[in-house]
């Protein structure tokens, strides 16, 4: 048991929670999961959250301290966003790309799609937005006007429902009001301390400690001899504070796991059903989050990067992917993000220390992917053909969304709210797709940890400062 | 070319550029909102770049320069001598502004549109401000030495507005590292000492952006001010002409007469000298209207320019930014008696001297943070039964006047540390004479 390694501890952990999970739900036994298991899946989270804004601050300094050319850094940066960008915009791609062969939203029954069509409309009119985006009108088409009432009794919302989504509304608002110059605005920390006692605020302690890295590197070496010391000193401890939390991982995520799937639904019909419900859209968005993992991705790396390992890259980056999976927390995850990069996959901290966290809180290839199927799909439900130009609008906005998304909690769903309103479609929509949602962030999130490694490994290797580990 | 022209040029530049093209918005309406948008930021990036660096800098200049003190009974005779003075020049600047105000009377200058149109306008602003200084004012008179001491330091750490909280755990700090055996307090001031350097640095490279930052801020000023309408805008700064004349007119007796009577009574410096050496640091006041954002710039004058040792002004610089407002306090006394005398109210002697106690008091609490002397001057006119509501009136030459204040509250705290430097011998000749000019 002792010599397993780490990742299959993992698995082995993630799927025992799982079963736990379902026969708990079973056996009526939900309340003890909540009660007695759930907290300690919470307790990992925080655990790996409260060493997340030290480490990437202290890493980042120490990381950028090192360098021995501050001019390099300018090169490095603009390696890392254009990286960042080319893949979410592939990723865009793909997702568009899998909603469009597999047309999720056209599986379901014809009147229905008509009756969602004409309740559309109808929206449409009370909100004064004229037509749809494609130009038609089945409201003044005799031949649906059967539907009718049936499509308007459906538009009656419950209660709860509305109030959720009017929440989420105004988030939305607050987001889309802002100038456009805000996002470089925000990454400024009016006070510092301030921003390193909120997670949100992280890319403003990335800004700050790229600077204060930068500041370092300039100055003479023996006045701040001292600061590099410290800086140095107490990064290795957050590191080793990684590795020992990491050791309890695999007991951590059987916990994870089993709250989750326990909160999910009270019984395992119930969990099938929701899956079941909206299948055809969860498979979609399931095939292109795997095919930006395990194709797109090493497929970039294939071709930029001589000798490769396909097996050994999963290999080593499992942990990471495990937990970025059980947490659906790209930050959460990026300690350990950052420790199988660097000794898994052989970058360099200085790198690896600048582009992971830039990463974890820009970088969203698996959130904009599902912003560009879940749209579509949204509008295929509805009866609604998106020309091509019309669904490249959204994948410009859903790719801009997925950047700003870094500061919202459970941006996801608030971005899209943004995306739909940015189309013409109704936000309430969303509606739709939340029961499978958690479900499908832990899989995102999967996707954006893996983009990050990429990249991370992307620059290393053009920098010439991939040191591959040998040892296995 | 433009690299070669010294730093506060080129800030002086921004200025008036974006004073030229702040105007040109207001005639070109269609172009306000690109500057609003993309022109501004640049500024708010400037400021918040300034802001970032404040805490830090307070945090380790101020223990740094208490443990390099070394000597516990000059850091209390330094302190009693440097609040003593704080004090003084604070009752002294409030004073003018009362007197000032007495002879003009800007208030009856005042006409009844455009207070009416101000009240509109500002109304439900002021209205907020209110609300907060009702919770202020019931506070009990030792309230400011308790506020002082902080809760939780790290809390105090994360909010610019409790600065003062920030400076007191910093010197108790510097204290106790001074009564801990050196070999144990070597490597913690080794760290901050490293950190302060570091720190340092970093405001050197906010400044290279300064000119632009003011650029942007000077020109979004004026279309926040004017709007579209240039009528408008000449109308309200005409019927305000005469309020801010009498407080620019305070502040000019006590940057003009007060300060270098001081620095002539208690210091060897040239007065000229010290404007010349200060200039950078009151054009950056002036502009940002934040003396804790300010603050990195005043510390690198006066130490590199004017010769004060960093004993001397890591302490009475960070203390001065939070506490020594003259500026402000003269502002106060003057817009509480406008503001008097524009609703037709008359105040008596006691009533006077009560705005004299609280401005000073105010001062105290207010940190140097944009609009913080807002809410105190709330708190002042509480004090002595003026309605509150009527700071609406002064509400819209508030930015200007921040700026002038600013500056003022900058020079003050630089004569001060001057004069406290002076007394205490610890004034480097040399790099006076040789950078005093650059």
């Amino acid at each position: 048991m002792k010599k397993l390694p780490l990742h299959t501890k993992i698995v082995i952990g993630l799927v025992l929670g799982t079963i736990w999970a379902f026969a708990s739900s079973y056996l009526g036994w939900n309340e003890f999961t909540i009660d007695w298991i759930d907290p300690f899946g919470t307790i990992f989270i925080r655990l790996l959250k409260f060493i997340a804004v030290p480490l990437v601050l202290f890493s980042i300094i120490n990381g950028i301290s090192g360098l021995s050319d501050v001019s390099s850094l300018g090169r490095l940066g603009a390696k890392t966003v254009s990286a960042y960008m080319i893949t979410t915009f592939l990723a865009i791609g793909v997702g568009l790309l899998f909603v469009n062969v597999i047309k999720p939203g056209s599986h379901i029954d014809e009147t229905q799609r008509i009756k969602n069509r004409l309740s559309y409309e109808i929206w449409l009119q009370d909100n004064n937005m004229g037509l749809s985006q494609d130009g038609q009108s089945f409201l003044s088409d005799p031949e649906y006007s059967k539907y009718l009432t049936d499509a308007q009794a459906e538009r009656e919302m419950s209660e709860q429902e509305r109030k959720d989504l009017e929440d989420k509304m105004t988030k939305a608002e607050q987001t889309k009001e802002s100038s456009p110059l805000k996002f470089v605005v925000d990454m400024v920390p009016e006070n510092i301390i301030l921003s390193i006692s909120n997670n949100q605020l992280m890319l403003q302690v990335i800004f700050f400690a790229i600077f204060f890295g930068v500041t370092i590197v300039l100055l003479p070496k023996d006045s701040v001899a001292p600061v590099v010391a410290f800086v140095e000193s107490i990064n290795s401890v957050f590191l080793k504070m990684v590795d020992i939390v990491m050791k309890a991982a695999p007991f951590f995520v059987f916990a994870l796991l089993a709250g989750v799937v326990a909160k999910m639904a009270d019984t395992p019909a119930e969990v099938f059903e929701i899956f079941l419900g909206l299948g055809s859209y969860s498979l979609t968005l399931l095939g292109g989050l795997f095919f930006v993992i395990f194709i797109m991705y090493p497929l970039i790396l294939k071709l930029l990067m001589k000798g490769f390992s396909y097996q050994d890259f999963f290999k080593k980056m499992s942990p990471a992917q495990f937990l970025a999976f059980s947490t659906s927390s790209s930050a959460a995850t990026l300690p350990v993000t950052m420790e199988c990069v660097e000794k898994g996959l052989g970058v360099p901290k200085k790198i690896s220390s600048f582009v992971l966290p830039i990463g974890a809180t820009v970088n969203m290839d698996g959130t904009s992917l599902h912003q560009a199927v879940a749209v579509i799909f949204m509008a295929q439900l509805h009866f609604i053909d998106l020309t091509i130009g019309q669904q490249l609008t959204i994948v410009l906005t859903a790719s801009l969304a997925s950047i700003g998304a870094a500061a919202v909690p459970s941006a996801g769903l608030i971005m899209m709210i943004v995306v739909l309103q940015s189309v013409g479609l109704n936000p309430a929509w969303v509606a739709i797709i939340f029961p499978v949602d958690r479900f499908l962030d832990m899989c995102r999130t999967v996707t954006n940890v893996t983009g990050d490694a990429t990249v991370a490994t992307l620059i290393a290797k053009s920098e010439g400062e991939l040191v591959p580990d040998t040892t296995g | 070319m433009i690299k070669r022209l010294p730093l506060h040029t080129k800030i002086l530049i921004g200025m008036a550029l974006g004073l030229g093209f702040g105007m040109l918005c207001i005639q070109f309406p269609s172009m306000s909102g690109f500057t609003i948008d993309y022109i501004k930021p640049i500024g708010t990036i400037f400021i918040r770049g300034l802001k970032m660096i404040a805490v830090p800098l307070v945090l380790a200049s101020l223990i740094i320069g208490v443990a390099n003190i070394g000597d516990i009974s000059k850091l209390t005779r330094m302190g009693g001598k440097t609040l003593l003075i704080f004090i003084v020049t604070t009752i002294i600047s409030i004073t003018i502004g009362l007197s000032i105000v007495a002879i003009v009377k800007p208030g009856h200058k005042l006409p009844e549109s455009t207070r009416t149109n101000l009240m509109e306008l500002y109304n439900s602003n002021a209205a907020g401000k209110i609300d907060f200084a009702e919770q202020v004012k019931s506070r009990g008179p030792l309230q400011p030495l308790v506020d002082m001491v902080p809760d939780n330091i790290f809390m105090a750490t994360t909010s610019n507005s409790a600065m003062l909280q920030v400076v007191f755990f910093a010197i108790i700090i510097g204290i106790a590292m001074l009564k801990v055996p050196k070999d144990k307090s070597a490597p913690v001031i080794a760290f901050f000492d490293g950190l302060n350097e570091v720190i340092i640095k970093v405001v050197e490279f906010i400044m290279l952006i300064a000119p632009y930052g003011v650029f942007g801020l000077i020109a979004s000023l004026m279309i926040e001010i004017a709007g579209d309408d240039p009528t408008k805008a000449w109308e309200l700064l005409y019927a305000l002409l005469w309020y801010s004349m009498t407080v620019i007119g305070g502040m000019l007796i006590m940057m003009l007469v007060i300060y270098p009577l001081l620095l002539k009574t208690f210091s060897k410096i040239n007065v000229l000298d010290f404007f010349k050496g200060m200039r950078p640091a009151m054009l950056l006041g002036f502009s940002t209207s934040s003396s804790t954002a300010t603050l990195p710039v005043t510390m690198e004058r006066v130490e590199k320019h004017l010769g004060v040792s960093e004993e001397v002004s890591s302490f009475v610089l960070p203390l001065g930014a939070t506490i020594n407002m003259n500026g402000t306090s003269l502002y106060q006394g003057v817009s509480a008696i406008f503001i008097a005398q524009a609703l037709g109210l008359d105040l008596s002697l006691s009533s006077q001297l009560m705005i004299v106690l609280t401005a000073t008091l105010a001062a105290v609490g207010t940190a140097g943070v944009p609009g913080a002397g807002l809410v105190m001057l709330v708190i002042v006119l509480e004090a002595v039964g003026i309605p509150a509501a009527g700071i609406a009136l002064i509400m819209a030459p508030e930015r200007i006047l921040d700026m002038v204040r600013t500056m003022i509250n900058i020079s003050g705290d630089a004569a001060v540390s001057v004069v406290v430097a002076s007394t205490e011998d610890a004034i480097d000749e040399e790099i006076l004479k040789e950078h005093v000019n650059d």
